[in-house]
């Protein structure tokens, strides 16, 4: 192609889109003798292969997080899951690793199916059958609101930017891994239900099933998520401050508020400790903070809960199957019996003395708790499982046991560093933007000063002006190029794909 | 529309069986995230005697962000802009779930009893309220008679 006037490269430049990128950066180079133009092609090549690689990590953490959330029969521990019931949207963005390895280490309560209302006065056969109607997972709730159209802003433009594509797809891709995820909680769900029903027939029937003695021991003294008011049993996460509980779906759903520039009251001594070292409080970008998540209830920076595994039951994942949970007949009895009392009188001693069946090597030597006395003093924790080593004192938030929203969310510092980099890049923008208009700010000045008197200054900047205008459609120009570049290659990819698969 | 969350309906409920002294909030019947507020004017402030009109949102992510709150009720109060939007830390960055509808309207009560010209939403009442609190007063008195008395309703 060779040497192409400027002029006409530019005013021709949508028609050139079918030639390839290099060539004009060619022209580019040749006639303006900046060697970066050039480069920034090559490094654009390099730049999209590492891109390209990095979206398909990306792309599989993002497959893995969402199977993460999958509630399975067979992942159950303690009777609760793995996974969450699915009360808030399917925006969860907590690491899901992270957190299926806390509750099979039971630092974390796992995730109950919550009841929508319970009663206490309710017999244990009608608690049974509104628990034999639950589900693993409410699909049309949690995801409900996903397949909603979000309004692109490139949309409503003429030229769709690379970047506009490159979110379509992303969009797209996401949509059929939901569509997937959501597809495989349905069998799951219709696994279960089949299995439910050759129990009530009398047929052999997963292990995995929840036996009639532990959905009552679970849910016999439920009590409410001050949160979701869901009811759930009574072994809930406690907010590590002031004692309070929190189901873990509740506890996932809590987070940092997104980096924001500080407050100018005491918020700003804090954003100064969490900020990371090295950055320039002096520059607007540096100085914007991530503060730790509060205490819901008591507002205490830096929020985190402990959990008391209830030391009697044992099951699911490292325990015996959820269908050989037995209470002893006479435990069993006094359960049957729901006492009248005040709640927690009644939640105290319901939850002590129970046993699983033997046959689980695994077990724990049950202790049987004389809890007749401890029921007073213990009131005030009226949701914790009972147990002898019961805290009754606020830890810190780094103390062995709290789980932090930041240890289930490891990531906000990444989020908070590119939120800088984010603001950082526009402000850099708008004082470029800034500066050429200086530029021609004084000349316009000098314009009319001098007229003629500094001819050669002026034309010194006018050539200047010239030459930054030349600059920055050039440069529109080359970033369109590589666009449509990039797009071609990745149609050509498509193409060349779609026939192998 | 997705079904409601338990959460609202059982706040809803206890809203009705428990009601708060002083603030009633129904749902709309067309959109149960929707409700029509009204405060009563806390005894010693200059708003005794008004009743406030407001209208309140639960958005999609309640109780994990903060209900939408704002006046409809015309009011003199430097918190308080002349759109009705209100000035309230916990409407904002100190929402905490554990917050409710009615602690939400318990607050805004107490902010009709406590104004802060420090922290100003309405700039213009804020620096009257500075300047001269007891004209200021007086104004918001006046305020209250003509848009949020009772009578006049």
């Amino acid at each position: 192609m060779g040497n192409i006037p400027a002029k006409e490269t530019r005013s021709r430049g949508a028609s050139y889109s079918s030639g390839s990128s290099t060539s004009y950066s060619d022209t580019f180079g040749s006639r303006s003798g900046r060697r970066n133009t050039t480069s920034g092609v090559f490094s654009g090549h390099f730049i999209e292969s590492k891109r390209s690689r990095r979206q398909e990590e990306k792309d599989k953490q993002r497959e893995r997080h969402y199977n993460n959330l999958i509630v399975r029969l067979e992942e159950s521990i303690d009777g609760g899951f793995l996974a969450p019931y699915g009360t808030y949207k399917s925006n969860l963005d907590y690491d899901t690793d992270i957190v299926r390895r806390l509750i099979i280490q039971r630092k974390l309560a796992p995730f109950f199916t919550p009841l929508q209302d319970f009663n206490e006065s309710w017999s244990d056969e009608e608690l049974l059958i509104i628990l034999s109607q639950s589900t693993l997972h409410t699909i049309e709730t949690a995801y409900s609101e996903a397949e909603e159209e979000e309004d692109d802003i490139d949309n409503h433009k003429i030229h769709k930017s690379q970047s506009y594509f490159r979110r379509q797809e992303q969009k797209a891709k996401l949509k059929s891994l939901i569509t997937r995820v959501k597809e495989k909680q349905k069998e799951e769900e219709n696994r279960f239900l089949e299995e439910k029903v050759k129990a009530k027939e009398g047929q052999p029937c997963s292990p995995y099933l929840f036996s009639k003695d532990l959905f009552l021991k679970l849910y016999r003294n439920a009590s409410e998520c001050p949160i979701c008011f869901l009811s759930y049993p009574p072994y809930l996460n406690v907010s590590r401050c002031c004692l309070q509980p929190i189901c873990t779906e509740c506890f996932v759903q809590i987070k940092r508020l997104d980096p924001h520039p500080p407050h100018d009251d005491t918020s700003q001594q804090e954003g100064n400790s969490s900020s990371t070292p090295g950055s320039n409080a002096n520059s607007l970008p540096h100085t914007l903070i991530s503060e730790p998540a509060h205490c819901p209830y008591c507002a205490m920076p830096d929020f985190g809960v402990t959990y008391d595994p209830p030391s009697d039951i044992r099951v699911g994942i490292e325990g015996i199957k959820p269908s050989e949970y037995h209470l002893s007949h006479k435990k069993r009895q006094s359960i049957d019996k729901p006492q009248i009392k005040s709640s927690h009188s009644s939640s105290n001693s319901h939850l002590t003395g129970l046993h699983a069946n033997s046959e689980s090597g695994s077990e724990e030597a049950l202790q049987e708790h004389d809890t007749g006395k401890g029921t007073e003093a213990v009131s005030k924790d009226l949701y914790q499982p009972v147990k002898q080593s019961k805290r009754r004192s606020s830890l810190a938030s780094d103390a062995v046991g709290v789980i932090t929203i930041d240890m289930i969310r490891p990531d906000w510092e990444q989020k908070l560093i590119s939120a800088r980099n984010k603001l950082a890049r526009k402000a850099a923008t708008a004082s470029a933007i800034h500066a050429s208009n200086l530029i021609i700010d004084q000349n316009s000045t000098l314009d009319a000063r001098a007229n003629n008197a500094r001819s050669s200054v002026q034309n010194s900047y006018n050539t200047n002006l010239h030459s930054i205008e030349e600059r920055m459609i050039e440069e529109a120009l080359r970033l369109s190029l590589l666009d449509e570049e990039e797009r071609k290659k990745k149609a050509e990819q498509e193409k060349n794909k779609s026939p192998s698969s | 529309m997705a079904a409601l969350p338990k959460r609202i309906i059982k706040e809803t409920e206890r809203l009705v069986s428990d009601p708060v002294p002083g603030i009633t909030a129904t749902p709309s019947e067309d959109n149960l995230r929707y409700f029509h507020v009204t405060i009563e004017g806390p005894s010693a402030s200059p708003y005794a005697g008004g009743l406030f009109k407001l209208e309140l949102y639960l958005p999609d992510d309640y109780p994990m962000c903060a209900p939408k709150v704002r006046f409809l009720t015309k009011i003199y109060h430097p918190n308080i802009d002349k759109l009705g939007r209100i000035c309230l830390d916990v409407l904002k960055d100190n929402w905490s779930p554990a917050l409710q509808i009615r602690t939400i309207l318990l607050s805004i009560q107490a902010l009709l009893a406590a104004p802060n010209p420090d922290d100003p939403l309405a700039n213009d009442v804020a620096e009257d309220w500075k300047k001269d609190e007891q004209a200021a007063i007086k104004m918001a008195q006046e305020w209250t008679a003509k848009y949020a008395s009772t009578s006049s309703q």
